[in-house]
């Protein structure tokens, strides 16, 4: 198994009028070739900006990132403009991402153009004739315009643009938050299918839980900048041990006739990641809050092989 | 058996524009009882909130239009009031919640004042006291009663939506709609409103009318479903019978595509093809292009509804011979 | 396969057209602008004598069949005048406003995308808002001397901050949307980013704009003609008529009134053309 991107104590901060935000405070992973890591958090923990990042669409404040074994921490811009042939970028809004005035062809060729990969008009189209056909648009649709089409189609659109530089890595930034149910299981499937047949690695964004159950291999909890959990998939979803995860997972309502009533209610909201303290970002809300949680920052520890939770007391609350 | 609050029957909205006509409400009835709660289930473009403004008489005009069928609020008509009479029913005895916390409040009037403003236009009460009242309303939904005078943009979203609900049910109406009430909220701010919701009904008695996609949320709130196909009912029933019985193949690939928490699959089972365009309905039944089971029978003249059970019906050629 | 590409871009404008339709007023000042080009593009064609035929002995006649609009205090014949003149007040709109969206773009578009930029040149567009349009012009006539070019430029760059600030804030909020980031990720340039995707999203609100300027471009050049710094006699610019009929207002009223009239249909035509616009290509009213 190869590795293909680590993040090491990752961070971007931003200066705001209230102080400085802690988008991403300390992210640390490694994503293995061919393989699904999802980011699953509530809105503003900071996971959109984590996928940017490590895009280098916001430059990042501290750490390192890794790709292919090479530092990309900084790079020269014809650098990046190489890396992005590799690196690329699935939105969440199919609609605001695709250029209103761009016809399909021109937005989903348009990245042959920038890194010249077509000699001519014809083999453009060629090409991009053939990319709509793997992610199922049918070839009528070449001369359209967005407005002209559904959103499950929109976003046939984006994964075709995102495919055509024949990329290793794609961060999927809420690929299917937007889209009708019956429409969501049409593009996580056909998402999966590309991901076996090119050997693609996604880092899949989403505050969706039983999507990122779906799609990852691996899954990472993000609370206010910062990972809480981490570990396989099914692991996470059989044993949480991070109170946050706990309440996460169980307030999914469950599409079930008599589901158990065993949710757990969290208390007030989110805080604000703006001058943030050494303390447990999450201790403000948690049930098992005590002083010292509010006074020093835990460590993710390993508590069972492969499976990390930055808890201080992991091993009170879960009798290990 | 318990008083009857709402009857809609066959009820028809179309939007008529000089291009095209949308038929967004097709013959939509269902019935509610007092203290009851329906989920109307459906995806994007299915007529579930056109249906909801439907009962409230707010379909814009033009070049929304109700071209048929009847709403019957506590036996009275509703598509017979005079626009002034339904003023007072609006917001008084049947109130709205909409999906967007965020622009449903009016960002230059403290919370206070807009809870105040319905108390006083539907009670003939003092400001001070309806100012008591909002208070009141603000402790019921769990934020402190003196945060009465503060402005929209200090609280949060999950807050808001909190505020807008007090605003509902202020002047404890006995029909709330609620229209995705939860769907801008994360998942754990979701658990508390739901969680909020469900006592605020017991406690009222209000019967619900709640419209969303998302079959998690009907399960925890809801008594009976009705899912909505391209303006129509296509199947109907208690809880129970949606979720355990389920016929109509659209509902059936409805739960299927969703990716279950609980069980491990490889691929998702899919719809084929999309939702149709409400403005260029297939005849028959609209969802035979979509159908696994579609038959020659399917695409011509209207489909049947078949009383599965004495609640439960579905509107479908492959059960006519069970009956 | 040339063929469906021309079809789909007249489905694109279609829709443009057939919400413009439905407006009734802007298609008569359509259609009125429409005239209005024809009659300056045919001017020689359609104008019976020269604009500059003069003879004392049918001065200052009163309309009539053979002289519609009457002649002026020199024989000349109004309408001949006017029909050449409307190639003057035209062009000048036109291309005064071409010079008020070209610097006025550009200065807004590299204020909007390069921050740092923002601040020298909008202040620098401040303060030239700060000084009455028409008194700039007056002084860029008067630096430069006053002909016909001179005019245009100067009616051109005294509206150049308005358009600066419509563009600015038009590209600034197109910046922000999605497509832009995806552009930048796929590794496109500045000055591809730019040229192909903010340009044309910002262009509707710059069209507006210029349409309406052009109504605006007409009057201030007719009013610099008319206090003697636009164009020079005898050329038939309908402000210089306007203010040379004003000495034989109580004898000819029809040499003020009739050019009078001319630059209101001009300016009107343009200006409900202007709203028309605005209406069927705010995005807002999509569907």
């Amino acid at each position: 198994m190869s590795e293909i991107l680590r993040v090491e104590d990752l961070k971007k901060y931003f200066e705001t009028k209230k102080g400085t935000l802690h988008a991403v405070d300390g992210v640390t992973f490694t994503v293995e070739a061919g393989k699904t890591l999802g980011i699953v958090g509530e809105s503003g923990c900071g996971k959109s900006t984590l996928g940017r990042v490590i895009l280098h669409l916001h430059e990042r404040t501290d750490g390192k990132i890794v790709f292919q074994g090479e530092d990309i921490s900084d790079v020269s811009p014809a650098k990046l403009k190489a890396l992005r042939k590799d690196m690329q970028i699935i939105f969440q809004d199919p609609y605001a991402s695709l250029n209103p005035r761009m016809s399909l062809g021109n937005i989903i060729g348009e990245p042959l153009e920038i890194y010249g990969m077509c000699k001519s008009k014809e083999e453009k189209e060629k090409k991009v004739r053939e990319i709509m056909d793997v992610v199922g648009l049918a070839s009528r649709t070449y001369y359209l315009y967005p407005h002209e089409l559904d959103g499950g189609r929109r976003q046939r659109v984006g994964i075709a643009r995102a495919l055509i530089l024949d990329p290793k890595l794609i961060v999927c930034d809420e690929p299917v938050s937007a889209l009708d149910v019956s429409i969501q299981a049409q593009i996580l499937n056909l998402m999966m299918e590309l991901q076996k047949e090119r050997g693609l690695t996604y880092l899949f964004i989403t505050h969706n839980l039983s999507v990122v159950k779906h799609i990852s291999d691996d899954i990472t909890v993000m609370y206010l900048g910062q990972m809480v959990e981490k570990a396989d998939s099914a692991e996470i979803f059989k044993h949480q041990y991070h109170p946050y995860t706990k309440a996460l997972i169980s307030a999914i309502p469950l599409p079930k006739y008599d589901a158990p009533d065993n949710q757990i209610i969290l208390k007030g909201e989110i805080t604000s990641p703006i001058n943030v303290t050494k303390s447990c970002r999450f201790a403000p809300r948690c049930i098992y809050a005590k002083p010292e949680c509010f006074n020093t920052e835990p460590q993710l520890e390993e508590v069972a092989p492969n499976h990390f939770v930055k808890c201080h007391f992991v091993k009170e609350i879960n009798n290990l | 058996m318990a008083e009857k609050i709402l009857d809609v029957k066959d009820l028809e909205i179309r939007y008529v524009t000089d291009e095209e006509t949308v038929k967004a409400v097709n013959g939509i009835s269902f019935t509610l009882e007092k203290g009851e709660s329906i989920g109307l289930v459906g995806e994007t473009g299915a007529g579930k909130t056109t249906t909801a403004l439907g009962i409230l008489r707010l379909v814009p005009d033009p070049p929304g239009e109700i071209v048929g069928g009847s709403i019957e609020f506590k036996g009275r008509q509703l598509l017979d009031l005079t626009e002034k009479e339904m003023r007072q029913i609006r917001g008084g005895q049947i109130s709205m919640i909409f999906q967007d916390p965020m622009t449903s409040l009016n960002p230059v009037m403290t919370v206070g004042e807009q809870i105040a403003e319905v108390v006083l236009l539907h009670n003939k009460i003092s400001k001070a006291e309806a100012r008591k009242k909002a208070m009141e309303m603000l402790e019921q939904v769990g934020i402190p009663g003196e945060r009465c005078d503060e402005y929209p943009h200090q609280f949060s979203g999950g807050m808001k939506q909190r505020v807008v609900i007090a605003i509902a049910l202020a002047c404890s109406p006995e029909l709330l709609i609620a229209d995705e009430p939860t769907t801008a909220l994360d998942v754990t701010i979701q658990a508390q409103v739901l969680e909020l919701m469900r006592k605020l009904k017991q406690e009222y008695n209000t019967s619900l009318i709640l419209i969303t996609h998302d079959l998690g949320v009907v399960a925890k709130i809801c008594d009976k479903v009705a899912v909505v196909y391209a303006g129509e009912v296509i199947e109907s029933g208690t809880l129970k019978d949606i979720y355990t019985d389920k016929r109509h193949p659209y509902t059936i690939g409805l739960f299927d595509s969703l990716p279950d928490i609980e069980n491990d699959s490889e691929s998702l089972k899919v719809i084929q093809g999309m939702v149709p365009d409400p403005s260029n309905l297939p005849d028959g039944c609209k969802f035979h292009p979509r159908c696994p089971h579609a038959t020659e029978a399917c695409k011509t003249g209207v489909m049947p509804s078949i009383q599965v059970s004495e609640t439960h019906m579905v509107r479908c050629n492959r059960f006519s011979a069970e009956v | 396969m040339k063929k469906s590409v021309t079809e789909k871009k007249h489905t694109m404008l279609g829709e443009i057209w057939r919400r413009f339709k439905k407006n009734r007023q802007a298609v008569i000042g359509l259609i009125v602008l429409i005239l209005f080009i024809l009659i300056a593009v045919f001017a020689p064609v359609v104008a019976p004598y020269g604009y500059d035929d003069q003879d004392a002995s049918r001065a200052m006649m009163r309309p009539c069949t053979d002289y519609p609009f009457g002649t002026d205090n020199l024989g000349r014949d109004v309408m001949s005048r006017l029909i050449y003149g409307s190639r003057y007040s035209l062009s000048i709109g036109f291309l005064a406003v071409g010079i008020s969206v070209i610097t006025g773009g550009f200065l807004g578009i590299i204020a909007a995308y390069y921050p740092k930029l923002d601040n020298i040149i909008m202040r620098t567009m401040d303060l030239f808002m700060a000084i009455p349009q028409m008194l700039l012009a007056m002084c860029i006539v008067s630096a430069l001397g006053p002909n016909l070019f001179n005019l245009m430029l100067a009616v051109g760059l005294s509206s150049t901050p308005k358009f600066a600030r419509v563009v600015r804030a038009s590209v600034l909020s197109t910046r922000e949307q999605e497509f832009v980031e995806a552009a930048r990720a796929i590794g496109a340039s500045n000055t591809r980013i730019i040229l192909r995707h903010i340009i044309p999203n910002s262009m509707a609100p710059l069209i507006v704009q210029a349409t309406l300027a052009m109504a605006g471009a007409v009057i201030s050049a007719s009013a610099l003609s008319f206090l003697g710094f636009g164009v020079a006699p005898p050329m038939p610019e309908w402000g210089a008529m306007l203010s040379a009929g004003r000495k034989y207002i109580r004898q000819a009223p029809y040499l003020t009134v009739i050019p009078g009239l001319a630059i209101m249909a001009i300016v009107y035509a343009l200006n409900v053309v202007g709203d028309g616009l605005r209406d069927c290509l705010d995005p807002r009213l999509k569907k």
